[in-house]
């Protein structure tokens, strides 16, 4: 019988990981189509196993809707792969020139796994908008959602209290830290639609924007498509140290644009809010211009710019910087690019990415491009030499 | 017989470059080919107006000729001077591709065996196509093929509305005989019609009559710069390539400003009445005055107005499918006759083509000032040109035949993608923002294509192995051996590219969106090429596969190669989900059937394989049973 740790570094067991990562890809990207990029890289690229169902939208769904696949994700494979070529690599490693590129090549595939693992748990990408003349100095998530309690009472800053929305389960209660509040949660909903009502609005709220703009929640399914956001909304209830002190509808739709949702205990009042997380960075970005140049006489665009000084807290050195297609803005561990703007081309909107893997994939990539040109190079040159010695 | 041989061969590719490059009997004395070459700001780009007309023409007509009622052909140009200066006789001439014109529901309109139709055939059913039309899904995916007729169709009547009214506002004889005057008229009207308007505001007494007019003119060019089609009239000298050009109608309008109107309005106006009149001294004059006034203003642009032209005119791709074709038929008579000479031959026939196609594609590059890869036609175009390197490559080294061939079939069914590709209109179109980057097009975009171009060289070839196998019975264990170091060696090709341009996508992915992979299906297709091409290289390495397996695993390339290149357009998600045809997805299953229909005939049992090769891996297997047994 053959040791078992040939059978793990066996050509045939790589032949079938890819084989399977070939599907894994394959469906991975049919999955788009109906939950889109980031829900299907979670679902397929990021797990341990998915099944595959036939999409409702595409024709024949009636007959073919039991159509269910099963396959291993993107962590098994990437897992076996890395197991099977580091055996190999223990075990069949043989120094000689002539396995030089294979052996960059694999080793750069190990280092670019690697990173990919790296990025999935290390990176973070949010989005900062700013207005033209105007400042900020947070970005926020545009999936995950926080419910905050601001204390405004001082004048230098204000105090966040910070609670995940997966802590928001109904019925549970959380200490809000470093104050007397409790939080209860009444209802929460991932994604809804909110709706002026008519009449009276059976409704939890007792306090705030709820009330006053007599709104009605429809609770929505969670939607996956890249354009559109899912409204979280939330009924919370407030408990001061003796008693309840009312509920309030807290929306991320329900955002700047309206006037803020108090809570008041005592002479000490806290503004109640959900909204996208927000990532508070050490210094300011200003908007000086943003321009958007289309090719004459179309509407395709031809380029998008901000023009922005960064100013960081701690120091004066003030970095100016334009920011356009392909050319992002490095600064303090963060990439800033240009992602999108407002409709009246006023406001930019920056795609503010902390991945502190990224230089990985570079050396991953040096690595397997060197070996693939020096293995060919190396077999291209031998194929000519028989050629010409045979002619 | 050599000699016959090789004379025969020239002869032939005389033979169709005549046929192709014939000057078409154009007995007009109207000078047409400079009309051609007026200019005109499309897409972001000067073009000739012959490119608008081939372009309209594609859309509607699906080619880029028309077949009058009375049995002429036109060219473009033709039917371009007769939609805009005569419409009464463009009306008449059948332009509108319906091809299943029953399926429409429009009682009346299909005449049994016709696929072209006139505007003065459809006349009669324009409420009828107006009223069906609104009635269509709007989302164009899922849209029955009658909806999608119909669609096409109504956009095509729009399209023919606005190119009648490129030059000036349309209308009777009378009208189109006497704009000049009008615009004489008008001008004269405009500074006592805006002060009778004025007046007219304040409350004072005005010339009501003359304010009539006035705005008459006023209502009528209005409604004409929202309908004309075409920025004709450049502005005023200096030349600025970033300022939007005008059309006829904002540029009449805007002479209310008092900058008086553009030259070029008064210029097409003569023309149109020129040509109606037949006064080709005076039509001939004002186009050259035209030309010298375009060359003057825009010294840098009128060269490459001048030769997309003539790039237009000389159909180069066409001629390189005609002389792939040739080359095809030349190797599979050599593989029965005279294999020596006929390959000879088939490899210099091929390098000819080889050097129009990359003409073609150089030429493009001129044209558009870009990398030559920026779309789904020039991707098609470069795949073709890089198989046919490859191809050569390999007939230089084996001269036996079926590296020319494959690389003629590849060659010729790559161009033919890219001419139906070309039915959408321009090909060349300008880069959205996202794209806009010469560095990253000319690497990524070349190497990443160059590798599917040896994905599908190298799937080609392992259908040749089978069909060898199966069918040829000269084909022995050494051909065996040989063809399969033929497609080992193009599949190393076909991974390095992949690889290396995958590796510069991730790249360009980081510089750009702060990421290095994105799971989006045009990365995930190329992804799935690399995983093809390890499969393929480690199957080989580490025996899981003999031949007919690894021929079976390279024409699954081909499959994987064609789901990258078109069918993450299919899907519609995605970044780089730009530009699709909606026949696509009936072609890339019709193709994927094919593959699978080879994949299929490679795992015969070994007792069907009438070649040398399948016999004695037939009797080996015979020998291994008994002694089993």
């Amino acid at each position: 019988m053959k040791p078992p740790y040939k059978a793990i570094a066996s050509l045939r067991l790589t032949v079938v990981l890819l084989s399977l990562s070939m599907v894994l890809v394959f469906f991975g990207t049919l999955a788009q189509v109906e939950t889109g990029i980031w829900k299907t890289q979670k679902d397929y690229f990021e797990s341990f196993i998915v099944v595959w169902s036939y999409p409702e939208i595409w024709a024949g769904y009636d007959k073919l809707f039991w159509l269910l696949i099963p396959m291993p994700g993107g962590y098994t494979i990437g897992g076996l792969l890395l197991l099977n070529l580091s055996v190999a690599f223990l075990t069949r490693f043989k120094a000689k020139w002539s396995k030089l590129g294979i052996h960059a090549i694999h080793i750069g595939l190990i280092t670019l796994i690697i990173s990919e693992l790296l990025t999935d748990i290390l990176a973070v990408e949010s989005k900062m908008a700013i207005d033209e003349q105007g400042r900020s100095n947070y970005s926020f998530s545009y999936q995950e959602n926080e419910l905050t309690l601001i204390d405004r009472s001082h004048p230098e800053h204000d105090i966040l209290h910070n609670i995940p929305v997966k802590l928001l389960k109904p019925g549970k209660t959380v200490e809000v830290p470093d104050s007397p509040l409790r939080i209860r949660t009444v209802a929460y909903y991932p994604n809804a639609q909110l709706m002026r009502g008519q009449g009276m609005v059976e409704s939890p709220a007792t306090q705030g924007a709820g009330v006053k703009m007599n709104i009605r929640v429809n609770p929505q399914p969670m939607d996956y498509s890249d354009n559109d956001v899912n409204a979280a909304t939330a009924y919370i209830e407030v408990l001061g140290p003796e008693e309840s002190l009312g509920t309030w509808l807290v929306s991320n739709l329900i955002d700047e644009r309206f006037p803020p949702q108090m809570v008041s205990l005592g002479d000490q009042s806290w503004e109640i809010a959900l909204r996208f997380k927000r990532y508070y960075h050490p210094f300011e970005v200003e908007l000086i211009d943003f321009t958007y140049d289309r090719y004459p006489g179309t509407e395709i665009p031809f380029n998008f710019s901000s023009e922005v000084v960064v100013y960081p807290f701690d120091s004066d050195r003030n970095t100016q910087a334009l920011i356009y297609m392909n050319h992002p803005l490095r600064h303090a561990g963060l990439t800033f690019y240009q992602a999108s703007f407002s409709e009246d081309e006023r406001t930019t909107i920056l795609q503010v990415v902390r991945n502190p893997g990224w230089l990985l994939p570079y050396i991953s990539v040096l690595l397997m491009g060197f070996g693939m040109c020096y293995q060919f190079a190396l077999h291209f040159g031998k194929f000519l030499g028989k050629r010409t010695a045979a002619s | 017989m050599k000699k016959v041989i090789y004379s025969l061969v020239a002869l032939l590719v005389l033979l169709i470059g005549w046929r192709h490059f014939k000057p078409i009997g154009d007995s007009s004395a109207f000078d047409r080919s400079a009309f051609a070459e007026l200019p005109v700001q499309v897409g972001g780009r000067i073009k000739p107006l012959d490119s608008v007309a081939r372009n309209a023409l594609l859309v509607l007509a699906s080619r880029q000729k028309v077949e009058t009622i009375d049995g002429r052909t036109l060219s473009p140009i033709e039917w371009f001077m007769d939609v805009t200066m005569r419409p009464e006789v463009a009306d008449t001439h059948p332009v509108f591709k319906i091809e299943f014109p029953d399926d429409l529901g429009i009682a009346g309109l299909a005449q049994p065996g016709e696929r072209y139709y006139a505007f003065n055939d459809l006349l009669p059913h324009l409420a009828d196509i107006q009223r069906l039309h609104q009635q269509i899904e709007p989302e164009p995916k899922k849209r029955q093929p009658y909806e999608q007729q119909l669609d096409d169709l109504s956009r095509g009547l729009t399209l023919y509305h606005k190119l009648m009214h490129a030059l000036h506002a349309p209308g009777d004889g009378d009208h189109l005989n006497t704009i000049s005057a009008q615009y004489a008229d008008y001008s004269a009207l405009i500074r006592p019609g805006l002060q009778a308007l004025r007046q007219q505001q304040k409350g004072e007494e005005y010339d009501a009559l003359l304010l009539k007019r006035f705005i008459a003119y006023g209502e009528n060019y209005l409604s004409l710069s929202q309908t004309a089609h075409l920025r004709l009239v450049p502005p005023p000298p200096p030349a600025d390539l970033l300022v939007d050009w005008k059309n006829i109608g904002l540029e009449l309008l805007d002479a209310t400003q008092g900058n008086g109107i553009s030259p070029y309005v008064h210029d097409y106006a003569k023309l149109t009445e020129a040509y109606r009149g037949g006064d080709s001294d005076r039509f001939n004059e004002t186009v050259t005055v035209m030309q010298a006034r375009f060359a003057a203003d825009y010294p840098d642009d009128i060269g490459r107005v001048h030769f997309e032209l003539s790039f237009n005119n000389a159909q180069i791709f066409p001629f390189a499918m005609q002389l792939y074709v040739l080359v095809f038929f030349i190797v599979c008579i050599a593989w029965l006759r005279w294999p020596a000479e006929l390959g000879r031959a088939a490899f210099w026939v091929l390098l000819l083509a080889f050097i129009l196609h990359s003409y073609g594609l150089v030429a493009r590059m001129y044209i558009q000032g870009r990398p030559p890869v920026t779309n789904l036609y020039s991707s098609a175009v470069f795949v073709g040109w890089g198989a046919v390197l490859l191809g050569a490559f390999l007939e230089r080294f084996f001269k036996n035949g079926i590296g020319a061939g494959m690389a003629a079939l590849v060659g010729f069914a790559t161009l033919i993608i890219a001419h139906h590709l070309a039915m959408s209109g321009d090909t060349l179109e300008m880069m959205r923002a996202v794209l806009d980057s010469n560095f990253w097009l000319a690497t990524h975009v070349i190497i990443i294509t160059f590798g599917y171009s040896a994905m599908f060289f190298a799937g080609a070839l392992a259908i040749v192995f089978i069909l060898k196998g199966l069918l040829d019975k000269s084909f022995d264990q050494d051909s065996a051996r040989s063809l399969s170091a033929m497609v080992y060696g193009i599949t190393c090709f076909a991974a390095l590219f992949s690889l290396v341009g995958t590796i510069l996508g991730g790249i360009w992915g980081d510089q750009s969106w702060g990421r290095f992979w994105g799971w989006d299906p045009k990365e995930n297709g190329a992804l799935m090429i690399v995983l093809m091409c390890a499969i393929y290289l480690h199957a080989r390495w580490g025996g899981v596969f003999q031949e007919r397996g690894l021929m079976g695993l390279a024409i699954c390339g081909n499959i994987v190669t064609a789901w990258s290149w078109f069918g993450t357009n299919l899907l519609g998600v995605g970044l780089h989900s730009y530009g699709f045809t909606d026949s696509g997805f009936k072609w890339m299953a019709l193709f994927i059937l094919t593959q699978l229909l080879f994949i299929a005939l490679g795992a015969l049992p070994w007792k069907y394989w009438r070649s040398a090769f399948g016999r004695n891996r037939y009797e080996r297997k015979r020998i291994l049973l008994a002694r089993a047994s």
